[in-house]
């Protein structure tokens, strides 16, 4: 009778465990009481019944009327193995990259099956009981609901170009800090990136949203927070906020890792809202298309949810980690796309329209695809965004990051880094030296200079060897990558120079940006309200693969041999608009000129 | 042995059903209310629209004591605006009650970082002036009044919003103060808010032409001084009694039933229902009552994290506020008693409560919940409620543009 009862609870929980596996495919929603049901019944079940019980089972048989079984050692055996692999999913995970977390997976499904067939074949006779009863009136209250309810799917598609109605709940947001806890090297890559850094950490987004709100009416925002703060925009926020430390902004412009957001996320939970482009963000884009602004589709709450996932007591996170790693190939599967791996993925964002003036403003994507990068017919030469944005440096050399993505996760061989290198080297800077260097190193692969000086003139060639796209590109009129030229003549005397800074900080008229230059309907230049762009009044940009050469002449009878000195610079942001910034942020340092490429080269007569 | 197993065995079942209840039981229908009766029961609750004409206005807030007239309200802003009020010339009334001298002027922060113009002509502004001068708060949202030479609150308590705090019986944090006159003598003499004597003030304004003559033509006293301290209290209060702002529930409230969303109705249900609207009534939706704060308290041990890391982080914790006892205040002769808040406006003004201590209105909200009308709310109720006190949200009225009719 005991030992009935005994069988009948482990083939419950056996088939708890069984209705688990994929190739069931249950719905996702049952899935989840299932698994809820499996663990917390065998662990209840085992420390107050199964164990005790084989223990009483074992003297009596053992010690007292001396028996030995042999399936009932075996039986033992494998239940041993079954409970120690149980708990090692179950409290330490199977996240890919650990061994025992793959060989306790493989004992614990096949040991299930071994530990059935030597527990009916344990036994001196068989009576059919009352208890044989239970478990079928048992199995029919299992299998009722698993297949009469069938899970609201909701429609929450939304396309932030033509966002109207879906409005999502702070609660929806997942934070980026959830994320944390398993992938920590990749939150805190992201962290110190620009990705991160678009909103209340980046002054220059915030003076800029509020001058655009002020100028063009609050509801122009939207414009700036559909690719800024997609998640402050869908839950019906108008404007991005920042946080305050008592009296004072929050320390976010410095302080590295993001801990600003750990700390809030600890003390308030999901009650406030992660602002700018969050890990889940980008990880829960479903489409995306190169036309307009911010066209990517966002599905957020539609999503496998694994039971307690979303709980904010202690004992609910707890248990919520231990069901992803106990089976984390849905939990992957939900965030991970196809889709992340093309470049028309980072379209959505990386090209920009102007609303006002239907002009494009940002090219990035569409100079990508016309780029010999974007090669269709041999895979071997196509090389995407991520090819270049999202592979490790080392050296000045892509060199892919062999790694984990997930802590205690599969070794890979080229982990994707989130420092989303570009040419915003500054504000990460501000956060963290080696996340900068890496931005530099990219930088650095672009370009390539060559000099000549002939018949009284300095030829300085300037190709675009490493960038897919043009140089510079993205926000291009904010940029300044410029020629820095010194000549010195035999007596060592300065002889022509060019791209010096002034002493405000400026570039000196003379030098060559190269740079696109906006002008509005009449003409003029917009200066900082670039989505009056109508006419282009200058663009000197160097295409993908192209080589550009700047002429510039020399006085008459200089002393051979000449000394030239050639220097490829690169400033974030003009002086003038960091002047500007720092009237409402003035802890904001100035952006440093960075050095590309550096050329030195004698010319005798 | 065997009750035991059965009683195992009821229990697997038992939970197992538990765990499935949530598919099996229905949702709750709520009662919904016609857009008519919700106005009445708003209207019935006290709640009411702020006037939309000057002789509305008038009709509200003229006192006789006092009367309004134009050149007043002309004189009340400009010294509402001048940094003169100050012992160092540094801050005006509208340093911490940020609004913006010029209504009309739409572009504020672009000139004020291209160096064109500054703020309110504030030399020195805080640099936070730049971008929020055009949400016209009335308040600077800082967590603590900053006042002469930096000098924050003693009891590190926050600037109320000036806009619509004409309407208030009770004004301040503790509700101590009853006129505007009264107040806006407190704040220009507070050696941690301007700072200056009255005697001291008037000196100093008496070397103004402009001052003198413009004090002559207002208040038309042959017999006495006109440049007096209770003349600058007096202009100073009917430009405040003009800072009013009207918001899509005000139209709500006179009969447009699409000024306000579903959600906003249904947060106003909430609000009345629940019983908010006990003591945020009135025009101002507040300031008519002073109250007791928190009327409940709740044990609990907060900070107490059992972990399987680190131990687990003891903290003594001030049971005195539902939040961070920053400064230590406690009301009205410490007893807790506050001034209960003007909500127009609300969703303008953070951060909350005396001390600044909530930055987020739907954490404001869910604490009010619990503390005093002691609901746990759920979250679509607090997200109803914040959504009604966005209808809350205006801009000030601009009631010169009727004056020249009616003149």
């Amino acid at each position: 009778m005991k030992i009935l009862n005994i069988k009948v609870l482990i083939l419950l929980i056996f088939l708890s465990g069984i209705l688990q596996m994929d190739i069931l495919n249950i719905s996702w929603e049952n899935l989840r009481i299932v698994s809820v049901v499996h663990i917390f019944t065998s662990i209840f079940l085992c420390i107050f019944y199964i164990i005790p019980f084989v223990n009483r089972h074992a003297y009596k048989y053992i010690v007292i009327k001396k028996v030995n079984s042999i399936s009932g050692w075996i039986l033992g055996f494998v239940l041993l193995m079954i409970v120690l692999s149980g708990i090692y999913l179950f409290f330490i995970g199977n996240t890919g990259g650990d061994i025992f977390g793959i060989i306790s997976f493989n004992i614990h499904l096949y040991g299930s099956f071994v530990l059935l067939i030597f527990l009916f074949s344990h036994r001196k006779k068989v009576k059919l009981h009352m208890s044989l009863v239970a478990l079928i009136f048992g199995l029919t209250f299992i299998n009722m609901p698993l297949y009469s309810t069938e899970t609201k799917i909701e429609n929450n598609l939304l396309n932030l170009k033509t966002q109207k109605d879906v409005i999502y709940h702070n609660e929806d947001w997942t934070n980026s800090t959830k994320c944390k806890s398993c992938h920590s090297d990749i939150f805190n890559q992201w962290a110190n990136s620009n990705h991160k850094n678009l909103v209340e950490s980046n002054p220059y987004y915030m003076v800029m949203e509020s001058i655009a709100g002020e100028v063009e009416g609050s509801e122009f925002k939207k414009w700036c927070m559909g690719c800024h703060n997609p998640s402050a925009l869908t839950t019906g926020l108008t404007r991005t906020s920042h946080a305050m430390d008592d009296n004072f902004l929050a320390n976010t412009l410095f302080e590295p890792n993001a801990q600003t957001l750990v700390k809030t996320f600890e003390k308030h939970g999901n009650t406030r809202l992660e602002e700018g482009v969050s890990c889940l963000t980008c990880h829960t884009i479903t489409d995306t298309t190169s036309q307009g602004n911010a066209s990517y589709t966002l599905d957020i709450t539609n999503r496998k949810k694994y039971p307690f996932e979303d709980d904010e007591s202690t004992m609910g996170k707890y248990l919520g980690h231990k069901f992803i790693n106990a089976k984390p190939n849905v939990h992957k599967d939900s965030y991970m796309k196809p889709l992340y791996k093309e470049s028309k993925y980072c379209a959505s964002c990386h090209d920009e329209t102007s609303p006002t003036t239907n002009k494009q403003l940002v090219s990035t994507f569409k100079e990508w695809e016309a780029s010999p990068y974007n090669n269709k017919e041999d895979k071997t030469k196509n090389k995407s965004c991520i090819d270049c944005h999202m592979t490790y440096l080392k050296d000045d050399k892509f060199e892919p990051l062999s790694g984990v993505s997930t802590d205690g996760g599969v070794v890979k061989k080229d982990v994707k880094v989130h420092y989303f290198a570009g040419s915003n080297h500054f504000l990460a800077g501000l956060k963290d030296k080696n996340h900068e260097e890496q931005v530099l190193q990219l930088l650095r692969t672009s370009a390539k200079l060559d000099v000549d000086i002939k018949n009284n003139q300095i030829h300085v060639g300037v190709e675009n060897v490493g960038a897919g796209h043009h140089l510079p590109t993205g926000v291009a009129d904010f940029r300044e990558l410029w020629l820095d030229i010194t000549i010195t003549d035999a007596n060592n005397k300065i002889v022509f120079s060019s791209g010096k800074l002034a002493e405000n900080g400026d570039l000196k008229i003379d030098a060559r940006p190269f740079m696109k230059v906006f002008g509005d309907k009449d003409g003029n230049p917009v200066g900082l309200l670039f989505w009056k762009y109508e006419k282009l009044l200058s663009d000197t940009r160097i295409p993908a693969k192209t080589r550009r050469v700047e002429s510039y002449d020399l006085a008459k009878d200089l002393k051979y041999p000449l000394k030239a000195l050639v220097k490829l610079n690169f400033r974030i942001y003009p002086q003038s608009i960091t002047s500007m910034v720092q009237k409402a942020f003035p802890e904001l340092p100035n952006p440093p000129v960075v050095e590309l490429e550096k050329l030195e080269q004698v010319f005798e007569k | 042995m065997k009750s035991f197993i059965q009683v195992i065995i009821v229990a697997f079942l038992f939970i197992t059903f538990l765990l499935f209840l949530p598919s099996l039981t229905k949702e709750r229908n709520f009662k919904t209310y016609s857009d008519a009766q919700l106005r009445s029961t708003a209207k019935a609750k006290g709640l009411k629209a702020i006037p939309n004409t000057y002789e509305e206005l008038l009709k509200i807030s003229d006192d006789e004591n006092n009367p309004m007239n134009l050149e007043k309200i002309a004189l009340g802003k400009e010294l509402f605006f001048d940094a003169k009020l100050s012992l160092d010339n540094t801050i005006s009334c509208s340093t911490c009650h940020m609004i913006s001298k010029n209504v009309d002027d739409k572009k504020i922060i672009l000139n004020a970082i291209t160096s064109k113009k500054q703020p309110n002509d504030i030399k020195d502004a805080n640099n936070c002036v730049v971008c929020h001068l055009s949400d016209e708060s009335g308040t600077d949202r800082l967590s603590t009044a900053i006042g002469y030479k930096g000098a924050t609150n003693p009891h590190h308590l926050n600037t109320m919003t000036i806009l619509n705090s004409s309407l208030a019986k009770y004004l301040t944090w503790n509700g101590e103060i009853k006129t505007l006159e009264q107040q806006i003598s407190n704040s220009i003499q507070a050696p941690h808010k301007m700072n200056i004597k009255a005697d001291e003030l008037i000196k100093k304004l008496k070397n103004d032409e402009k001052y003198i003559n413009d004090f002559k033509k207002v208040f038309k006293d042959k017999n006495q001084e006109n440049l007096t301290f209770i003349n600058i209290q007096k202009a100073i209060a009917v430009y405040v009694k003009t800072l009013l702002t009207r918001s899509s529930f005000d139209e709500f409230l006179e009969g447009n039933n699409e000024a306000i969303s579903k959600d906003a109705k249904r947060g106003l249900v909430n609000f009345m229902n629940f019983g908010c609207s006990g003591c945020h009534t009135g025009m101002s939706v507040g300031g008519q009552s002073v109250q007791r704060f928190p009327l409940r308290h709740f044990a609990g041990i907060h900070d107490l994290r059992p972990n399987l890391g680190s131990p687990p982080d003891f903290k003594i914790i001030d049971e005195t506020f539902p939040f961070e006892n920053k400064g230590g205040y406690l009301g009205r002769s410490n007893t807790q008693f506050f001034r209960v808040p003007i909500l127009r406006n609300v969703t303008k003004t953070s951060p909350y409560f005396h001390n600044g201590a909530v930055d987020k209105i739907r954490e404001a909200v869910e604490i009010m919940g619990r503390h005093q009308v002691g609901l746990n709310l759920s979250d679509q109720q607090i997200d109803e409620i914040v959504e009604f006190l966005k209808t809350l949200e205006g801009n000030i009225v601009d009631y010169s543009k009727d004056t020249k009719v009616i003149k």
